[in-house]
């Protein structure tokens, strides 16, 4: 009855490594990216100036707003024409992409989590007669990982999964790979199986920092 | 000179008139309680001295710095925000909520501010922090954080916090009214403690205890103005005004209210046992 | 960048636009049916349901929608088991169930974690009151709950019209590929994507808006 050919799999597993490496590299160089422009955009949205304000606020609202598959297409198509950006390779755009996508989210779960410490912080700080910038470093942000961290993780894992659509812009990282060796062996069964496995496997890894995270910054009871 | 100098202060929230037209002095060493009933604007004018609330009106000096004027044409000017901080670090203020840093411990807490505004050297500020919190009776608490102290201990950690900056002049914000009432007098011993030796003192209070055994000066407030003020002693026991006098039965003279609250009660007694077959029936029950 | 190619270019994707809102749609009702089945059995005292439920959630949850897709389309034909002898799904069924399952997996979080939101004390003031389960779970949990669900609900359901735009990648003539035909002719690359760009907007916020009525809509009178 049944017709498996797992062993496809063992025969592929080094192309499948190969874009699991990449699956890893646009995850990791677009959540760094996302991060620090995200960090960016949240300062910006609480700053006093109201055009930095606005600028933040339009950012998140289009990019929010239009899917990463767009986002992707805009990076490779069109970036490259943009001044001081025509070195992009599809890889890096990418990475670009992705990144700027992510940075929406991020911008939102900063924020959010900012936002969240007791006001009575900041006037406690004030009174003292600390800076804003003394008081935001050593008494805001750090209460506000603490809210940060859970929400910041569950959306790297949707940046992780999101890799996938780099696939769209033609880079052959695991989903991009396994489409590929589906179509020359004629497996798409096993092989997409694979792929998912490893997918699972690695989205399911991210839990473990996560968890370390929470207790590390946990408040002391 | 008086350490503290308020005139035609006023602060309205939106179209709300909070405080409409303060003036007061506090002269160096005196310790004023601040009384009236919730939203009377106590606390807003509290908040003012040390700029956390910003005036619509009036002038604000402390220690000689002017902190806020109004102008002949109604605008404000405040200092600039250097000179704010300046003012603030000669001003210590406890919060009716604590506020303490709940990601340090309580010598952390209280020497973060003395390091990072008046760069004392960190072996001097955490000695100094030992004997502040032993002073407030919690040298044995210096490594618990906030959340393992009671709510009486976290506040007599907020006031060493703000002692360790050496102010001029204290602020207490209904400092007890968050804690277990049991625990209230630990907090009110350090205060009356920290009068006798001569600290400048603006409590905003409902301890009518603390106010007439502590309190120099009593200023009443209601509806954004102060109403009464004086000795303790004449304020508290021979109020002039009627508006005084009606906040202070209510707050002193418990007994006669919980003899009004049995007198309905006892009313209501029949009411609340309503049953099905009471009602439509007879009428000879009343 | 010319305007004149990006206003001439927004008719010809909007073509695409009925298949972008009918995925959604269809992909939203049918994961929302079974968001509701897999909280309920998430929610449910019986083991093996909430084994299934919550299987289904970290399954589903964990890989990547396109992983998804790709098998509905590329693999379940070649799928033997027991009597299922291979699945043919045109590129539109395959990518409403692949966004079907997508949304039931995300939407079954929202549920459960409004319901688990509300007050235990309510249900126990219920009790106290004598209601049956069935009643106050209908009369006094579920409207506190919905109130919860609403907002997360919204926006993983704006979240899925964006995610349609992956069904290009099975030939789903949606506003995407309609977009990469068009470039792909006159390699005017940068306004074909903006009007798309444009589009996509336009629909997500119709959404935000919506979600920011019926939040205030359903906020508790204070």
């Amino acid at each position: 009855m049944s017709d498996w050919d797992w062993p496809v799999v063992g025969r592929s597993w080094d192309l499948l490594m190969e874009g699991t490496k990449l699956t890893l590299q646009l995850f990791a160089v677009s959540l760094i990216l996302a991060t620090l422009l995200g960090l960016i955009l949240a300062l910006m949205r609480m700053s006093s100036i109201s055009p930095l304000r606005f600028i933040s606020a339009g950012y998140v609202w289009v990019f929010r707003g239009i899917p990463v598959f767009v986002t992707l297409l805009f990076a490779f198509f069109v970036a490259r024409d943009l001044p001081g950006l025509s070195w992009l390779t599809p890889i890096q755009a990418g990475m670009l992409g992705l990144g700027v996508d992510a940075a929406a989210y991020k911008a939102e779960i900063i924020r959010a989590g900012l936002l969240s410490v007791d006001p009575g912080q900041h006037e406690a700080s004030e009174a003292l007669g600390m800076t804003k910038r003394h008081y935001m470093r050593r008494i805001i942000v750090p209460q506000s990982i603490r809210v940060i961290v859970p929400t910041y993780m569950s959306n790297s894992i949707l940046l992780l999964k999101a890799t996938s659509v780099a696939v769209g812009i033609g880079l052959v990282e695991l989903t991009g790979i396994t489409r590929q060796l589906s179509n020359s062996t004629f497996r798409p069964v096993e092989l997409f199986t694979a792929a998912a496995v490893i997918y699972l496997v690695l989205t399911t890894l991210l839990v473990v920092p996560q968890e370390y995270l929470e207790r590390r910054f946990a408040l002391k009871t | 000179m008086a350490l503290v100098n308020v005139s035609g202060l006023r602060k309205s929230f939106g179209k709300t008139d909070v405080l409409k037209g303060v003036d007061f002095q506090v002269e160096r060493g005196e310790v004023i309680s601040i009384i009236g009933p919730s939203g009377s604007g106590k606390t807003t004018m509290l908040r003012c001295v040390n700029l956390l609330e910003r005036p619509t009106g009036g002038r604000i000096e402390v220690d000689s710095r002017v902190l806020c004027e109004e102008q002949a044409n109604g605008s404000m000017t405040f200092a600039d925000k250097a000179a704010i901080r300046e003012a603030r670090e000669h001003i210590g203020m406890v919060f009716q909520r604590f506020n303490l840093f709940p990601h340090m411990t309580a010598v952390e807490n209280v020497i973060e501010a003395p390091i990072a505004v008046k760069n004392v050297p960190k072996p001097e500020a955490t000695a100094r922090a030992h004997e502040l919190l032993e002073a407030v009776g919690l040298g044995h608490k210096g490594d618990s954080y906030p959340m393992q102290l009671s709510g009486g201990q976290q506040q007599r950690v907020a006031i060493a916090r703000a002692l360790a900056m050496d102010p001029t002049l204290m602020l207490f914000d209904e400092v007890t009214s968050a804690v277990d009432p049991e625990l209230a007098g630990e907090i009110l011993l350090v205060m009356k403690r920290l009068a006798e030796q001569g600290m400048t003192m603006l409590v905003v209070t409902h301890e009518m205890g603390f106010a007439a055994e502590v309190a120099d000066r009593v200023l009443f407030i209601d509806h954004g103005r102060i109403v009464e003020q004086g000795p303790a002693a004449d304020v508290l026991q021979n109020p002039s005004h009627e508006r005084t006098k009606a906040f202070l039965h209510a707050v002193l003279d418990r007994a006669p209210m919980e003899a009004e609250v049995e007198e309905a009660a006892e009313g209501l007694v029949d009411d609340l046992l309503v049953r099905p077959e009471r009602i439509g029936g007879d009428d000879d029950g009343s | 960048m010319d305007l004149d190619l990006v206003w001439e270019a927004i008719p010809l994707i909007w073509k695409g636009a009925s298949t972008t809102a009918s995925l959604t749609a269809w992909a939203l009702v049918l994961g929302t049916i079974g968001a509701l089945i897999l909280a309920l059995m998430r929610l449910s005292s019986i083991k093996p349901f909430r084994w299934f439920a919550a299987g289904f959630g970290w399954l589903f949850r964990g890989i990547p929608l396109l992983i998804l897709l790709f098998f509905a389309f590329f693999a379940l034909p070649d799928l033997n088991i027991g009597i299922v002898d291979g699945i043919l799904l045109e590129p539109f069924q395959a990518a409403v169930v692949a966004l079907s399952i997508w949304t039931a997996a995300y939407q079954a979080e929202v549920i459960r974690s409004g319901i688990i939101a509300v007050d235990p004390g309510q249900a126990e003031a219920s009790e106290a009151l004598g209601m049956a389960k069935a009643r106050y779970m209908r009369r006094i949990i579920i409207p506190q709950g919905v109130r919860i669900m609403i907002p997360p609900y919204t926006s993983n359901a704006m979240t899925l019209l964006k995610q349609t735009s992956l069904a290009t990648l099975v030939t789903v003539p949606e506003m995407t590929l309609l977009t990469q035909r068009l470039f792909s002719n006159d390699f005017q690359f940068r306004e074909r994507i903006a009007a798309l760009a444009l589009l996509y907007l336009a629909m997500t916020t119709v959404f935000v808006v919506i979600q920011q009525v019926t939040e205030r809509t359903f906020r508790l009178k204070v």
